[in-house]
């Protein structure tokens, strides 16, 4: 959050500030305790997964339970995000970025029992580039011309172009390896190398996990078991936890909830980063958001620190770009076009819009957060003379007129996919935003020989769209966390969506 | 009688189908495909298309509804598009929540209000009676989820005496089976015995009014008998009636508490139906939903004939 010079506002700024850091003095940084052996921990979920495999669905509440904890990949997020080995335990990439060579871990087993080895690996990759396979994104794995085997602890994936971005898209959930041959089952009866094994599944009420005790890395995981536990309601969630149910909630906890942990000393709360970002999405292609003036009068106009303490009680990272900092190559644009209604009205009058006009401005039924903001947003168009008309759609119809028909004037959506920036290289994206600079940049990243070059060229592209006004990126809703004081070794940020569990731990 | 029992059935067939085809033409007329729900916002077009190849979404929508409905008639509510199993299989799994929360509910404001009814309806004049009605009158103001909310802050979270939401099967173990229904069936039951209170009373006080009665008890009938076997038999015609329709609130009313205590039970998985338009599963769902209530209609009409020989059926 970025202090705000505004006198109106510096009274619950500060307030919010200090309850914030209360909080984290309070909890987060205490010093974690000597990991303890055992146990059972059990964490609430928000909804029933459909199926166990994520590659054949790209429901979130898949990989949240599975990833890291069942299923790995050859590479894997660690919980900062990093790309770190998992089923590869070193790779190399060729002087002319088209050949990648991953060198296996030697003596992995599958939780069946079975041998994992390179031929795992690419059936795995071949089925995931087949587009008939069912597999949801082929489209990762596009700039793999040939997958080869020269050993069995060797995988070399040659490339028709360089592609940077297919690490990033190995290390995702949709990239994780199974035996093969069950992959038709594995939506029912999961098999991965993970540091757990699948146990149960009581139809739309919990998931248990085991102990792997033939796990490859040594002294991981702590507990013996691992419930998930599926509880939609947000109140009866903080219930259970509260009354000791369960152990932790690791998604969708309120910020009202989070402040009252301060309450409670049983309990504690964590802070993190996620990869969501709060977007107001303009139709760049229909008037009056075909001049940048307008777009740019827009993001004037719009005082995001308000927006977060209104929306998330002050919870949340100001953004000026489609990008989080949960992302690699974060930086802060905030201050782009920072708040200042008096040019946002000077911009209009030069567009010809000195009377304003009129925009139909419409909010997702189901979300909560952006609805809250969206009203905000609306009331501070207004004052510069901008006639919104809110009105609330549907989940369905916001996905087919919206997002996939493109059929409107302003909308407002939390994008959570991470990396997902590329977006703004499509025309045909709902936003219709149409430069060919951003493809180029997108390329100029796809063909880094080092990740520092790739990061610049995203980072530019961030700058690119922010310059140009695309959209107002309000802000990025923290990972918020509410644990148990006997709990450890969670996850305090969420690079991709995951209640990694490997190395949580119960003391007392 | 037979007859009526046979006019019954098709009458009864036909409301299920009619609610099966309302639902159908609901569910299509919405936007949102399952396919863009299920692969979420960035998922590729061919992927897509792949998929709704996949789950049989390419065939108009008729030809879908046809061809559900001549399996539905052979016993095969066909494969949920979301879960990827029998239709069949997942209500079972779910009614083994939805049926003991129900008649739970059911017993509890059954075995309350029915005594609770005709005590307060002996009682008139005493201060007992306006105790009872007002409290059957803020028990019936009070909607059950806010009452589970309050249960799951009292007995949860204060007392750590239950559990504050989840399920257990039975056959994994019986005592947290039994703990994980307490509350909800409380909850749930408590309500529908306030409104049931109420209506007993009024039933009560209806027949204690008229001139049977009063003979009766120039008779020299005692006060115990005369409740139980002249009044209550008589009245028992409406708390029949009045049970049935409990019975069907009750069953309507788990979707909501099911919510608040995190029951896997019909509800919740019709929730998730609509919210990915499966409509296999939706489909099934609501068959079950028609066919119970429907099925309690026609047992409620049945008792009639036996409770009352006054009324008979041509």
């Amino acid at each position: 959050m970025t202090s705000s010079p505004r006198t109106r506002f510096a009274g619950a700024l500060f307030g919010a500030l200090a309850l914030t850091l209360a909080l984290l003095v309070g909890s987060a940084f205490a010093e974690d305790p000597a990991p303890v052996k055992g146990g059972t921990f059990t964490v609430a979920i928000t909804a029933d997964p459909p199926g166990w495999d994520p590659t054949v669905s790209t429901s979130q509440e898949i990989p949240r339970v599975m990833y890291n904890n069942v299923y790995e990949g050859l590479v894997s997020f660690d919980r900062t995000g990093a790309i770190v080995p998992a089923l590869a335990e070193s790779y190399d990439l060729s002087e002319d970025g088209l050949t990648w060579t991953f060198h296996l871990r030697q003596g992995v087993k599958f939780h069946d029992g079975s041998d994992f080895d390179s031929a795992d690996v690419v059936a795995t990759f071949e089925r995931a580039r087949d587009k008939e396979s069912g597999h949801t994104h082929p489209e990762y794995y596009s700039a793999i011309s040939e997958i080869a085997a020269p050993d069995a602890y060797t995988v070399v994936f040659t490339l028709s172009q360089p592609s940077r971005g297919l690490l990033y898209n190995l290390a995702r959930p949709d990239s994780i390896i199974y035996p093969p041959e069950k992959a038709e089952t594995q939506r029912s009866e999961p098999i991965g190398t993970g540091p757990f094994k699948f146990a149960s599944y009581t139809e739309g009420s919990e998931v248990v996990l085991e102990r792997n005790p033939d796990y490859y890395r040594e002294g991981v995981p702590y507990l013996d078991k691992a419930v998930f536990k599926i509880i939609g309601d947000p109140n009866t969630r903080f219930a259970a936890l509260q009354a000791g149910d369960i152990d932790m909630i690791g998604v969708a906890l309120s910020p009202e909830q989070y402040l009252q942990l301060a309450d409670n000393p049983e309990l504690k709360g964590t802070e993190g980063t996620a990869t969501t970002e709060i977007t107001v999405a303009m139709n760049n292609a229909r008037a009056p958001f075909n001049d940048i003036r307008v777009r740019q009068a827009i993001n004037l106009a719009i005082d995001k620190d308000t927006i977060v303490q209104g929306a998330f009680f002050g919870l949340g990272t100001v953004i000026g770009s489609h990008m989080s900092p949960s992302e690699p190559y974060y930086i802060d644009l905030s201050n782009t076009y920072p708040y200042d209604p008096v040019r946002a009205k000077e911009l209009l009058a030069e567009a010809g819009y000195a009377d304003g006009f009129t925009i139909h401005f419409e909010l997702p039924e189901p979300y909560n957060i952006e609805r809250r903001s969206g009203e905000v947003v609306a009331q501070m168009l207004r004052e510069v003379g901008i006639n919104v008309e809110l009105s609330v759609v549907e989940w369905g119809t916001w996905i087919q007129r919206i997002f996939l028909g493109g059929d409107y004037d302003m909308t407002i959506i939390g994008h959570s996919e991470p990396r997902d920036i590329n977006v703004y290289a499509n025309p045909g994206y709902y936003y219709h935003y149409d430069n060919p600079a951003i493809g180029d940049l997108l390329a100029r990243a796809e063909a880094a020989t080092s990740s520092e070059a790739e990061t610049a060229a995203y980072r530019e592209i961030a700058m690119v769209i922010a310059e140009d006004a695309v959209n107002v990126w309000l802000f990025s809703p923290p990972y918020l966390v509410a644990a148990r004081q006997n709990v450890y070794g969670f996850w305090q940020d969420q690079p991709t969506p995951a209640i990694d569990v490997t190395e949580v731990f119960k003391t007392n | 009688m037979l007859a009526f029992t046979v006019r019954r059935f098709f009458t009864a067939l036909i409301s299920v189908w009619l609610a099966s085809l309302v639902v159908f033409s609901a569910i299509i007329a919405v936007p949102g495909d399952p396919a863009e729900i299920i692969l979420g916002l960035n998922a590729s077009p061919q992927a897509r298309d792949a998929l709704r190849a996949k789950l049989g979404l390419d065939v108009p929508a008729p030809q879908r509804y046809v061809t559900w409905l001549a399996k539905a008639v052979r016993g095969d509510l066909g494969e949920s598009i979301n879960y990827q199993q029998p239709v069949g299989k997942l209500i079972a799994a779910r009614l083994q929540v939805s049926v003991p929360l129900s008649i739970g509910a059911a017993l509890v404001a059954t075995l309350l209000a029915i005594p609770l009814g005709i005590f307060a309806a002996m009682r008139r004049g005493t201060l007992l009676d306006p105790l009872i009605t007002t409290l059957s009158q803020v028990g019936a103001a009070v909607p059950s989820f806010w009452l589970g909310l309050i249960f799951i802050l009292y007995f949860a979270v204060q007392l750590r005496v239950l559990p504050a939401g989840g399920f257990t099967p039975f056959e994994t173990d019986p005592a947290k089976w039994f703990r994980s229904l307490v509350l909800p069936v409380l909850a749930l039951g408590l309500g529908q015995a306030a409104v049931m209170t109420r209506m007993t009373r009024a039933a009560m006080l209806d027949v204690l009014d008229q001139d049977f009665v009063r003979t009766a008890r120039a008779k020299g009938v005692g006060t115990g008998k005369l409740v139980l076997k002249h009044a209550l038999r008589n009245a028992m015609v409406t708390i029949v009636t009045i049970l049935g329709l409990s019975l069907t609130n009750v069953f309507i009313g788990s979707i909501v508490i099911e919510q608040v205590f995190a029951l896997p039970g019909m509800g919740a998985l019709a929730l998730k139906a609509i919210g990915t338009r499966d409509f296999p599963l939706l489909q099934g769902e609501i068959l079950v939903y028609a066919a119970t209530i429907v099925a309690l209609g026609f047992l409620v009409d049945l008792s009639y004939g036996l409770l009352d020989p006054r009324i008979r059926y041509a």
